[in-house]
């Protein structure tokens, strides 16, 4: 395990308009990996998570379903320009990359 | 800009941030088989209409024939682009619409599509009723099942145009 692996939180520079207002392109987001280890998903939780249909991408969106006890539903804030689990389906838990912890805005 | 923003930019001269897509695909999930189904029908009506053209005989004037020729020309064009247009629309139901949990649903799925795009292409290359009657049974199969994932119950009718050929349309609560 390396040392960035170690370390709980990690960041990502946001893209693309389906987080609007919340997010904008250009934002950065402060994920914990390990929030989920100690809690688990709520719905309203801003998650980074592995692209259900493209693996090497990562997604941010909101949690709009927590009920199921092994997937997620996701929708973006801006759901007239968002692809999400109406398109996609449920998310397994295990693609959760973590929890939005802080949003830096531009 | 706030200071933290600065800092992370300035972190990504030293290791860039790896994106998280806010994704979008616009225009978000507007799908619909009556596309497929409205060019399939072209497709049946142009070879009634080719089956019904009267042929010239050889006493023809060179202004019959030509006449004739015209007309056989502009129904074989449409029937070659309906057709092309009905593969197209099936192709993205296909390729963007349906997810592996429909094919959960209907196994059938991709056999239904495969033998359709095959019917379509038939129903292009030869002037056969037989071949533009099963494209549109195709795309009736596919949109039977594309409103039963959209929860719609579907009924079939007659269409309410010249080729007057069964159709399945959704019913919408």
């Amino acid at each position: 395990m390396t040392a960035a692996r170690m370390f709980p939180f990690t960041r990502f520079r946001v893209e693309d308009e389906s987080m609007r207002p919340t997010l904008e392109p250009g934002d950065y987001v402060f994920v914990n990996r390990w929030a989920y280890r100690f809690q688990s998903t709520k719905r309203g939780d801003l998650v980074v998570v592995r692209d259900p249909e493209a693996s090497e991408r990562f997604l941010v969106k909101r949690v709009s379903d927590a009920t199921g006890p092994t997937e997620v539903q996701l929708a973006g804030d801006n759901r007239i320009a968002s692809r999400d689990s109406r398109a996609f389906g449920p998310v397994p838990l295990e693609r959760i990359v973590g929890k939005v912890w802080i949003r830096l805005k531009r | 800009m706030s200071l933290l923003y600065s800092l992370a930019r300035a972190l990504d001269r030293v290791s860039p941030a790896p994106i998280a897509y806010a994704h979008c695909d616009i225009p978000c999930g507007i799908y619909d088989p009556h596309h497929a189904q409205l060019a399939a029908h072209t497709v049946v009506r142009m070879v009634d209409l080719i089956n019904q053209l009267e042929k010239p005989g050889p006493n023809a004037t060179a202004e019959q024939r030509q006449e004739y020729t015209n007309k056989l020309t502009r129904y074989i064009a449409t029937k070659e682009q309906h057709s092309e247009i009905a593969k197209s629309e099936l192709r993205i139901l296909w390729a963007d619409y349906f997810k592996p949990d429909h094919l959960k649903t209907f196994p059938e799925l991709h056999d239904t599509m495969w033998k359709a795009l095959k019917t379509a292409s038939k129903a292009r290359q030869e002037i056969n009723l037989q071949a533009a009657e099963d494209l549109l049974k195709a795309t009736n199969d596919v949109a039977s099942m594309f409103w039963k994932t959209k929860g719609f119950e579907t009924i079939t009718a007659k269409a309410p145009y010249p080729t007057e050929r069964q159709t399945v349309y959704p019913k919408f609560k």
